[in-house]
């Protein structure tokens, strides 16, 4: 199978982001071997109602970014991920003129899932 | 696979049955042989149709030293094998190939950039990618990636937290991997 360009559609083209997955555990900043994942984000405290007797805290992403000019493409975040937030998605096209151009922010990661294939049948 | 047995047969011949290893992979076979037949077995691989040397290299096995490997081909691709030797960290020397290979020449400067290996018979061995003034050989497992304690880590930051932790007191900070204890200053 391949994409309307004829790459492979399990291609490490790029990563792609679940926005609403992540729960900003680190875990893919702190794997990542050459520091290209940068997070950002701030907690939220519920209180307490008649489902919750207890006050609630919860993370919130404010930021998630790849510099794609440092990514090696390892996969290790992707493997990492508690919560399956990140994908491989076979899309390339996202060069740019200057290298800061290669940094893609969590609006980008997330329209890229979209082309994420879907996994592999594990009984196949 | 079927042709593969033809290299190894001729290094395994050349440099003697009882001191090569054949380690099988997933890939092409690699055949360790003493450091000190190493070019007998390149110039059997050579004489047996593998005039094709894709790259050399080595990598740090720390106490059991380091590992330098070839990869060595026909040049129709139908057959190769990879050939490595051990040399020992503290006076890597080993003989060069660049009488067999000359192509070798330009992967052997690499590799005494980046590992520290010197190649007998390959002089001088001109810096390439790494300056002589560094002092240091970067792919060596000693190495300390100083950059990585002055750079601040994107993982630094706890679950939530909008920036890195408040450093006094507390909980230790967690520290980067391969930056030794002490090298991250903590402030006062």
């Amino acid at each position: 199978m391949s994409t309307s360009d004829g790459v492979p559609v399990r291609s490490r083209g790029v990563i792609s982001l679940v926005e609403k997955n992540c729960t900003v555990c680190m875990l893919c900043a702190r794997e990542c071997p050459d520091w290209c994942i940068h997070i950002e984000g701030h907690t939220v405290t519920h209180p307490a109602d008649e489902v919750h007797r207890r006050p609630r805290t919860e993370n919130v992403l404010d930021r998630f970014a790849i510099d794609f000019s440092l990514c090696l493409y390892c996969g290790i975040c992707i493997e990492v991920c508690p919560f399956d937030a990140l994908h491989w998605s076979p899309e390339h096209s996202y060069a740019g003129a200057a290298i800061g151009e290669l940094t893609q922010e969590r609006d980008r990661l997330a329209g890229w899932e979209a082309t994420a294939p879907a996994p592999a049948d594990r009984d196949a | 696979m079927s042709a593969a047995g033809s290299l190894v047969d001729a290094v395994r011949s050349a440099v003697g049955e009882g001191s090569v290893s054949v380690v099988p992979g997933f890939g092409p076979v690699s055949v360790e042989v003493p450091a000190a037949s190493w070019t007998t077995a390149l110039q059997a691989a050579r004489d047996a149709g593998a005039t094709y040397a894709d790259f050399l290299t080595a990598w740090d096995e720390l106490e059991a030293g380091l590992v330098v490997v070839a990869h060595i081909s026909t040049p129709d691709a139908a057959d190769h094998v990879l050939l490595r030797t051990r040399v020992p960290s503290d006076d890597p020397v080993l003989a060069t190939s660049i009488g067999i290979y000359r192509g070798l020449a330009w992967h052997e400067r690499e590799t005494h950039d980046l590992f520290g290996v010197r190649f007998s018979g390959h002089e001088p061995l001109e810096p390439l990618l790494v300056a002589p003034s560094l002092g240091l050989h970067p792919l060596r497992k000693d190495v300390v990636l100083a950059s990585r304690a002055a750079r601040p880590w994107p993982g630094e930051k706890e679950p939530g937290a909008e920036s890195a932790p408040a450093r006094r007191g507390g909980r230790r900070r967690t520290a980067p991997l391969g930056v030794p204890d002490g090298w991250v200053q903590e402030d006062a």
